[in-house]
């Protein structure tokens, strides 16, 4: 459980943090979302106590301000950019069970659930593993001591796909009563993970609902893909901005692209049809984090705490 | 976790970042060798001359060890902190359940017994040669002491640079300014200036003691040739005032206070989460 009040934080004359108040509670999966400079980073920083800031949070029950080694005793923590740590992997997890006072096996055994096991890793220096294979590492590291709070800082931001998945499969498995803090960019580890999110903008919560909220609020809408013959592209992309504006339209190679409500794309459809224009397939996807965010700032909005 | 366990851990750590340096291990490899070196000149020198020739080429040891110990214990000790800050490792430390001091400790003792261990070995070589030759144990163990000392103010000079700077490069480039003025700028280079502007004289005298590395020269020197021939105008003026003994003492205290101090600051910096932060 994270609860904070009054939390300010400040860089000079700069509020990045203005007047926080929330309590995030026990088994809750909050998903942080917000612009680049919105205050995500520095919020985690100020939950761990590696900034000082005005107000209080207490970790778990714990003065971060006052008990912070307590505090932090009760958080696992990836960041997003790996640290450079000049070991091997082996160091790794003999230094850290050391310094959390958990058994290596502990680390061990995550790590092998994360596909790196450590008979066969312990030698590799970490300055030589992939960015994925570190952040691994260091998930393995948060979750062995099995913290009530976890806070993730956009850990999946230099991953390749498959070490993504990877990653979320073993954070959606993570204890139901650990409270998890994910600030994320990516749409899909939002949807995999988070039962909540936050918007951050200019230092305030600006949205907190669930998913399906934001996407209401920001009405931000699916985009409608055909693929049709090349020499009819041209006519199914005027069609289409006919329908919906040229700036919910786009168009690559034989397949073009409309964003619309769905109750508009069965009309749609059905408009290119009586036009003539042979449609091979169509298809379906949602919306980005960044359009759904976007669209939130643009239609929703934003700059009033909800 | 206790204290003790949460600093051993760090300590340990440390310990070995700092024996894995590649330029730790360079200037260490130099200065055994340089001390071996002396040693065996100064074996065959105090057949010749006895004692004193070999407290002469002791005085040797002692300039290879003005310009290094400084070097060996500078580098460490720069990229103790601003280093991990660089690489991002800093930041995940902390978010450890330690708490800054001990981190900060924890990284003194490190970089502090690495260097200590190194020159140790370096010394240590040179002095049981000494001893075996004729040298009394006794001045051995203060030629020791003194060098250690030495190198402790340059670890803490060196942590109060990492501390405040931004990079490893600007903390190392401070640390090397300052060891060139300290070590460039002598008794007799400061007399010169003083002539030249006409500034008055106590300036060199206060300069020799708050110069850690012309506080060592002096208590060196003066250990080794207590008639203060070798001392140089400050020096001598200072053994016939205050007597060898107190001299030894008066450069005992400030390289103890120039531990101390960039040690201090350097922890006052570090010491907790600051509005700009530390990390």
């Amino acid at each position: 459980m994270i609860e904070a009040r009054g939390l300010v934080k400040r860089f000079g004359s700069r509020v990045v943090l203005d007047d926080l108040d929330f309590t995030v509670e026990r088994g809750r999966r909050l998903a942080l979302l917000g612009l680049n400079g919105a205050g995500k980073t520095t919020l985690l920083r100020c939950l761990m106590g590696l900034l000082a800031f005005e107000g209080s949070v207490l970790i778990d029950g714990v003065d971060v301000a006052t008990a912070g080694k307590r505090a932090r005793g009760r958080v696992g923590y990836v960041p997003q950019r790996p640290p450079l740590f000049s070991m091997t992997l082996g160091s790794l997890v003999e230094f850290f069970s050391a310094l959390r006072g958990i058994p290596e096996r502990r680390i061990a055994g995550r790590l092998e659930a994360l596909g790196l096991p450590l008979d066969e890793t312990a030698a590799l220096s970490l300055r030589e593993l992939s960015g994925g294979m570190v952040q691994k590492a260091l998930l393995a590291v948060a979750l062995a001591a099995d913290p009530p709070v976890l806070l993730l800082d956009e850990p999946t931001a230099n991953l390749d796909p498959q070490a993504r998945g990877e990653f979320m499969r073993v954070l959606r498995a993570v204890d139901e009563d650990t409270t998890l803090l994910l600030a994320s960019h990516r749409l899909d580890e939002v949807e995999m993970v988070a039962d909540r999110i936050w918007i951050l903008h200019d230092g305030r919560r600006v949205f907190d609902g669930t998913l399906d909220e934001l996407r209401a609020a920001a009405r931000a809408d699916s985009w409608l893909w055909i693929r049709t013959v090349q020499e009819r592209r041209d006519d199914a992309r005027q069609k289409f901005i006919e329908l919906a504006g040229e700036e919910a339209v786009m168009a690559n190679g034989k397949h073009v692209a409309v964003q619309l409500p769905a109750a508009a794309r069965v009309d749609a459809l059905s408009g290119l049809r009586q036009a003539g224009v042979p449609i091979e397939e169509f298809w379906v996807v949602g919306p980005s984090l960044e359009e759904i965010v976007r669209g939130f700032f643009v239609k929703g909005g934003s700059g009033e705490s909800r | 976790m206790s204290r003790a366990e949460v600093l051993r851990t760090l300590v340990r750590r440390e310990l070995g970042e700092s024996l894995r340096s590649r330029w730790f291990v360079t200037y260490s490899a130099v200065f055994l060798a340089g001390a071996v070196a002396l040693t065996l000149f100064g074996l065959s020198g105090s057949q010749v001359y006895g004692y004193r020739g070999f407290a002469k080429l002791m005085a040797g040891l002692v300039h290879l060890a003005l310009l290094f110990v400084p070097l060996m214990a500078l580098f460490p000790a720069t990229a103790a902190i601003a280093g991990e800050r660089e690489t991002g490792s800093l930041e995940y430390l902390v978010s450890q359940p330690i708490s800054f001091g001990e981190l900060f400790w924890g990284k003194w003792l490190g970089v502090s017994l690495a260097v200590s261990l190194s020159l140790s070995l370096g010394f240590g070589f040179a002095g049981a040669v000494a001893v075996s030759g004729g040298t009394p144990w006794q001045l051995v163990a203060l030629l020791l002491a003194l060098t250690l000392l030495l190198a402790q103010a340059f670890v803490a000079i060196g942590l109060l640079c990492s501390a405040l700077a931004r990079s490893r490069a600007r903390a190392t480039s401070a640390g090397l300014i300052l060891w060139i003025i300290a070590v460039g700028l002598g008794t007799l280079g400061l007399m010169g200036l003083v002539l030249h502007w006409g500034l008055p004289r106590f300036i060199v005298t206060i300069w020799a003691f708050a110069n850690p590395v012309e506080a060592f020269r002096l208590g060196v020197i003066a250990s080794l040739d207590s008639d203060g021939s070798l001392l140089g105008p400050v020096g001598g003026a200072w053994v016939t005032t205050l007597g060898a003994g107190w001299m030894i003492a008066l450069c005992l205290v400030t390289l103890l206070l120039w531990t101390i101090l960039p040690t201090v600051l350097a922890w006052w910096r570090f010491r907790r989460p600051q509005p700009r932060s530390p990390l």
